[in-house]
């Protein structure tokens, strides 16, 4: 019995910071984007991606860190108490949510995984650009039918280049739209998305598409250098965006049109490129360390009461 | 009542980037507008051919109704915000419950994840832009320094 309401307290705790926490950022995190007003892309993606990982990171934080010491240290074991009736059904809402996240996270991966094996079937490995870009990413050039520039897989992913995109770009367009490739894989942006498969929660949507399109743009600063690079990596976008989509499900609707405005915004941004306003510099997040290390430090000195005061808590939660 | 539920139908189309909410938005606000009364407006720091496009793009999606104002098109919300935010609740009860097999959804990242064929103009205007910009650099070069290469 002590073993289950531990479980069921410490799944009841869960839930109610995930679903807190959630409901707060879908609410707030427009509001939080202008304050903070990141002064890059990838700032601005960070950022983000923070915002949306935020609720499952801080309830598997204070469930481990403060709920399971607290019922295992300050709970008496010798007493017969039920699991009461609010634990029990908030521990099975967590359950059903985590259930419901992996096996969203689950069939992404599943459907991404066939995907990429259908692509790769007959592919080459390209050499020279793996050499070039000075970065372990194969590249690998896909038959036509494929998608024409993509990264695939979550721990060891992969650019893939068709060949109707090799015959359409020029080498100098190749090679950038390669770099905006290679930064995807560099910072795990598939492993990101499929986090966000497995936190779920409604109203989640917008903030996921905000951050898809950050993104992007990060990915865009990261392959250019120049001028004449961001005039390539744009002219690379407009000739793959002719290339055509590569399937045509109607569940792709939403896409398609999302990324037509997106990719406006993407290019008009590279043809209006300059130096500084890509690569300004991270001042604001100076800041974060010195806050995150005093926080650390007042949690650890208070980390006893704030125990005790979990307890309580839970206590309530159980009558 | 019926307007609702075929809106729940196309639930799919109630699902608009950040341009588009921002543009619904103005409308909502202004009651109605052209591209031009958006664009001097000030509200959106944005071409006036990006504005057009997608104002073009929510008359499409039977978000926007238009009519004929002189030489343009003025727009307005075919949808009220309530009916909207309405369809928006199904599209999420739809997402939640079923496993959205979208290319976002998806573990995978494009360098565009698809344009429809109905963005050919899009790309045709973006290309003049892009050899606009192609140009100016050229002659950038040949007058001088190119200032806007890196060092």
């Amino acid at each position: 019995m002590f073993a289950a309401r531990c479980i069921g307290v410490s799944l009841a705790v869960f839930v109610l910071v995930y679903v807190s926490l959630s409901l707060l950022v879908s609410r707030g995190w427009k509001l939080l984007r202008r304050t903070l007003r990141p002064s890059s892309a990838r700032g601005a993606a960070g950022l983000l991606f923070a915002l949306r990982v935020l609720p499952l990171g801080a309830s598997v934080f204070v469930t481990l860190a403060f709920t399971l010491p607290s019922f295992l240290l300050l709970e008496p074991r010798s007493t017969g108490e039920a699991i009461g009736a609010a634990p029990l059904a908030l521990g099975l809402c967590c359950v059903v949510l985590l259930a419901a996240g992996i096996v969203r996270a689950a069939l992404a991966q599943l459907r991404a995984s066939r995907a990429l094996v259908a692509w790769l079937n007959g592919s080459a490995l390209m050499e020279p650009q793996i050499k070039e870009s000075g970065n372990a990413i194969p590249i690998f050039r896909v038959a036509n039918g494929s998608p024409t520039l993509t990264v695939a897989g979550l721990c060891a992913p992969k650019v893939l280049v068709s060949n109707a995109a090799i015959a359409a770009l020029s080498s100098r367009e190749l090679r950038t739209a390669l770099r905006h490739e290679i930064a995807h894989a560099i910072r795990y942006d598939n492993l990101r998305k499929l986090l966000f498969r497995f936190s779920v929660f409604p109203a989640m949507g917008e903030l996921e598409h905000a951050w898809s399109e950050e993104t992007e743009m990060a990915a865009d600063d990261a392959a250019v250098y120049s001028f004449h690079d961001a005039l390539d990596l744009a002219a690379a976008l407009i000739k793959v965006s002719r290339l055509g989509p590569v399937e045509s499900s109607g569940e792709l609707t939403m896409a398609l049109l999302h990324s037509s405005t997106a990719l406006s915004a993407r290019v008009h941004r590279l043809v209006t490129w300059n130096q500084a306003q890509t690569r300004q510099s991270q001042a604001r997040w100076a800041y974060v360390l010195p806050a995150a290390a005093a926080l650390a430090i007042a949690a650890l000195t208070t980390y006893g009461s704030a125990l005790t005061q979990m307890h309580a808590v839970t206590e309530w939660l159980v009558r | 009542m019926k307007r609702i539920l075929d809106l729940l139908r196309r639930s799919p189309n109630v699902h608009l980037g950040p341009l588009e909410q921002q543009l619904l938005s103005t409308l909502w606000m202004r009651g109605s507008a052209t591209v031009r009364e958006i664009v001097d407006g000030g509200e959106i720091k944005l071409a006036y051919t990006t504005v057009m496009t997608t104002l073009d793009r929510l008359f499409k999606k039977e978000i926007l109704n238009r009519v004929a104002d002189g030489r343009a098109f003025r727009y307005s919300p075919r949808y009220s915000q309530a009916e909207m935010e309405k369809a928006a609740v199904g599209e999420t009860i739809r997402r939640l419950l079923g496993s959205s097999a979208t290319a976002a959804s998806l573990p995978l990242s494009y360098l565009v994840e698809a344009v429809s064929e109905h963005d050919a103009a899009l790309l045709d205007d973006l290309q003049r832009l892009l050899d606009q910009k192609r140009l100016e650099l050229r002659s950038e070069i040949r007058s001088g320094p190119a200032s806007k290469e890196t060092p």
